[in-house]
């Protein structure tokens, strides 16, 4: 074994398990996504020589696995990049929104429910219904944990566009999760906060003039 | 539109607070609007309910991340590939 295939074993393969999980989310599918597990590892085999030592190894394969993941998508034909039809346009007003959700489901006492189960599964299907870019966006940044400066450099997009489909995302996937603690019957009367209704009057309030 | 002021001292309303609501928990804000969202934060109980409810929300979405179930497989199966390469492993050598 030489010192390269070693360097690559020790630093590369070592995060196949987060590049895999990365992969899921993109594919949604797991045979498409073993699929592009390996196409990365073999991408980033041959560049490996490419890569600087030092730097971010996890970062830099999950950019390998987007970039296959787009040429695979290119070729199939099934994704249009271009448009974006639906963008999030103003990082602002959907914060906003989000904090309106909030004020709404203290309202119906629904927000107390998202620290009081295991959400988990719920969120995970529910980002798996985001469009594509939204998906990215919330993996990267969220459940990654990549900053939004880095998490743009691997979309290719500039910072305030991930920053825009992340809130938007993150709106998305709030309104998701009210939507399933209302499909468990969660109500008012579960949930009486005296505290929300102050907020609840500050928001409206602001909101509506 | 008119936020409620806590405060004629309070730098910044809640509506500019609840504005920076992401960036602020992301820690994307500059040091000096990180510190007026604090302040507000630290004084608007109605604020800091939303910051509350907001973190939760992304502690949720950070520990949804999961393992991948067949992680062991899925490398015998990169390994198996990139040997056809040419690549040599210490697992099999």
């Amino acid at each position: 074994m030489n010192d390269r295939d070693a360097q690559f074993e020790q630093n590369a393969l070592t995060c196949l398990p987060d590049v895999a999980r990365f992969a899921r989310s993109l594919t949604r599918n797991e045979s498409a996504a073993d699929d592009l597990v390996q196409e990365t590892f073999l991408r980033a085999y041959r560049g490996y020589a490419s890569f600087q030592q030092g730097a971010d190894v996890r970062r830099w394969l999950f950019s390998i696995c987007h970039h296959a993941f787009l040429r695979i998508q290119e070729r199939e034909q099934r994704m249009v990049l271009s448009g974006d039809a639906g963008e999030a346009g103003d990082a602002d007003l959907e914060t906003l929104a989000a904090v309106m959700g909030h004020v709404a489901a203290q309202r119906s006492g629904l927000d107390a429910f998202v620290s009081s189960i295991d959400v988990g599964p719920a969120i995970r299907e529910a980002i798996d219904q985001l469009a594509a870019p939204y998906r990215l966006a919330v993996t990267l940044v969220d459940v990654e944990g990549l900053s939004y400066e880095e998490a743009a450099q691997m979309a290719e997009v500039p910072v305030g566009t991930i920053r825009s489909r992340l809130f938007r995302a993150r709106r998305l996937l709030q309104e998701q999760l009210f939507e399933y603690a209302r499909d468990l019957g969660v109500t008012s009367a579960a949930t009486a906060k005296g505290p929300g209704r102050e907020s609840t009057s500050i928001m409206s309030t602001g909101l509506d003039q | 539109m008119s936020f409620t002021t806590l405060a004629q001292s309070e730098p910044i309303d809640c509506r500019t607070a609840v504005q920076r609501l992401w960036d602020y928990l992301d820690e994307e804000l500059d040091a000096a609007r990180m510190t007026e969202v604090s302040a507000h934060v630290a004084r608007c109980a109605a604020c800091g309910e939303h910051v509350h409810f907001a973190r939760t929300f992304l502690s949720a979405l950070s520990a949804s991340r999961t393992d991948v179930p067949d992680a062991t497989a899925l490398r015998s199966r990169v390994v198996d590939a990139l040997e056809r390469e040419g690549f040599s492993s210490t697992e099999r050598s």
